[in-house]
């Protein structure tokens, strides 16, 4: 089962935890994106996450679908989040389940890459003194 | 015919708007629109070729034919994650 979201609500990581795979998998891999408090030497106080919300919703759920289908996954959730995410706090989870651990591990890095690529959502660090925009993967 | 522009992060903030109703010639390509849109926004030539393109929520390339009723995006390297 895939699942996947944009959400401007914070990610309820120990319930996507606890609901992920199923009893015939011997793998959980998780990776939980946090909002930094640094940017080389400055200090980031928070981040605010800008999507296109139809066209991100789209390509979450078909990044996920295809990992899913690359490598036999049994469940995949993603969960990215938008607008203002305090320091500490996950911008994005990514877990998948499968009987083994290898194809959850590849596919979960997958997952995070092709994000990073193709999703329609940008990322701005705020200073004390000003915000810019991080630039994205050309 | 009238197409929707959609502009994203610092993209959005060179054109002053976020989203805007264009009327434009038949068979306009995305190049075109593009340039016609650097000659009155100076700052979107700063993005040198980095920019990046959606035609109804999928990426096209610049030499995409826009159709009427079209929705185009236009947006900086995506930075998500």
């Amino acid at each position: 089962m895939v699942k996947t979201a944009l959400q401007q609500d914070r990610i309820d990581i120990a319930g996507i935890m606890a609901n992920i795979g199923g009893s015939s998998d011997g793998a959980v891999v998780s990776f939980i994106g946090r909002a930094r408090d640094n940017s080389g030497d400055r200090q980031v106080l928070h981040l605010e996450y800008e999507a296109y919300g139809e066209m991100a919703r789209k390509q979450l759920q078909a990044i996920a679908d295809d990992a899913a289908a690359r490598w036999s996954l049994s469940s995949c959730t993603v969960v990215h989040r938008y607008g203002r995410v305090e320091i500490g706090e996950a911008s994005i989870i990514i877990a998948a389940s499968s009987p083994h651990r290898k194809e959850a591990f590849r596919a979960v890095e997958y997952i995070i890459d092709t994000i990073k690529e193709r999703v329609p959502i940008w990322k701005k660090e705020f200073f004390s003194d000003g915000s810019v925009w991080v630039n994205g993967h050309t | 015919m009238k197409i929707k522009i959609k502009a994203f992060a610092n993209v959005k903030e060179a054109f002053g708007f976020d989203e805007k109703d264009l009327t434009v010639s038949d068979g306009i390509t995305v190049r075109e629109v593009i340039e016609q849109f650097k000659t009155i926004c100076e700052p979107l030539n700063e993005f040198n070729g980095s920019l990046l393109y959606a035609v109804n929520e999928a990426y096209c390339p610049e030499s995409t034919v826009l159709m009427d009723e079209d929705t185009l995006a236009i947006f900086p390297p995506v930075s998500g994650g």
